[in-house]
């Protein structure tokens, strides 16, 4: 029973790979709430851009965390994401 | 997004070479704190959506839900802006074994939701008087 839990936590110490992935795949499903929110608005194009967000982040979820600019990515992606949520929350 | 030299390229400002990189459990820690913030960010933002779009309109004050909604969507992308600043810093503080500088997220973001709280409170007042 132990062994195979220590074999685990010898690959991922404090399960912290699994933690980020956890972490990522929620961060993904926000894109997907803000996306929501604008299709219920009734904007298909505005929302379907957000939702494309969604795959994307899950994948970058799954790269290793030495891949460069990742983060920076996510970042320009909620910044482009506020500026379609604003130009939809302006329209009449 | 090349990964020339795996070994030191954890620091995405560019300062790769400086110090040395830190326990992956930091690392991944770090990130995650980043992902919390910008999962805050795409709140402010479905929350500013959320009071412009999906609200009633206050009857009387015509420019109610916009004057609620808009800053929080602008707040949205500041956090997210913030937030990958202080991975930035913390990675670096990291990799030079210094302490990690303070966080101005908490103070910003109370700061700001408390000042939406009281212009969401006149908003109410001065719809309910006229």
């Amino acid at each position: 029973m132990t062994p195979r839990q220590d074999d685990y936590e010898d690959r991922d110490p404090g399960l912290a790979r699994e933690r980020t992935s956890l972490a990522w795949m929620r961060t993904a499903l926000s894109f997907a709430a803000v996306a929501g929110v604008v299709l219920k608005k009734g904007d298909v194009i505005a929302g379907l851009i957000i939702m494309s967000a969604v795959p994307v982040i899950w994948e970058l979820g799954r790269l290793a965390y030495r891949h460069q600019g990742r983060l920076k990515l996510v970042t320009a992606m909620i910044v482009a994401v506020s500026l379609v949520a604003l130009a939809v929350a302006l329209t009449p | 997004m090349t990964d020339a030299k795996p070994q030191e390229s954890a620091d995405e400002a560019g300062q790769a070479d400086e110090g040395t990189e830190p326990d992956p459990r930091f690392t991944f820690a770090n990130e995650r704190t980043f992902l919390a913030w910008s999962r805050t960010a795409l709140a402010l933002v479905v929350a500013g959506l959320g009071v412009v779009q999906l609200l009633p309109p206050f009857p009387g004050v015509p420019w109610g839900r916009h004057v609620l909604g808009v800053p929080l969507i602008v707040f949205g992308a500041i956090v997210a802006v913030v937030a990958y600043g202080e991975w930035v810093r913390s990675q670096r503080a990291m990799r030079l074994g210094r302490p990690l500088p303070r966080s101005v997220m908490p103070r910003l973001l109370t700061a700001v939701i408390t000042v939406i709280g009281v212009i969401a409170a006149v908003v109410v007042l001065v719809s309910a008087l006229r």
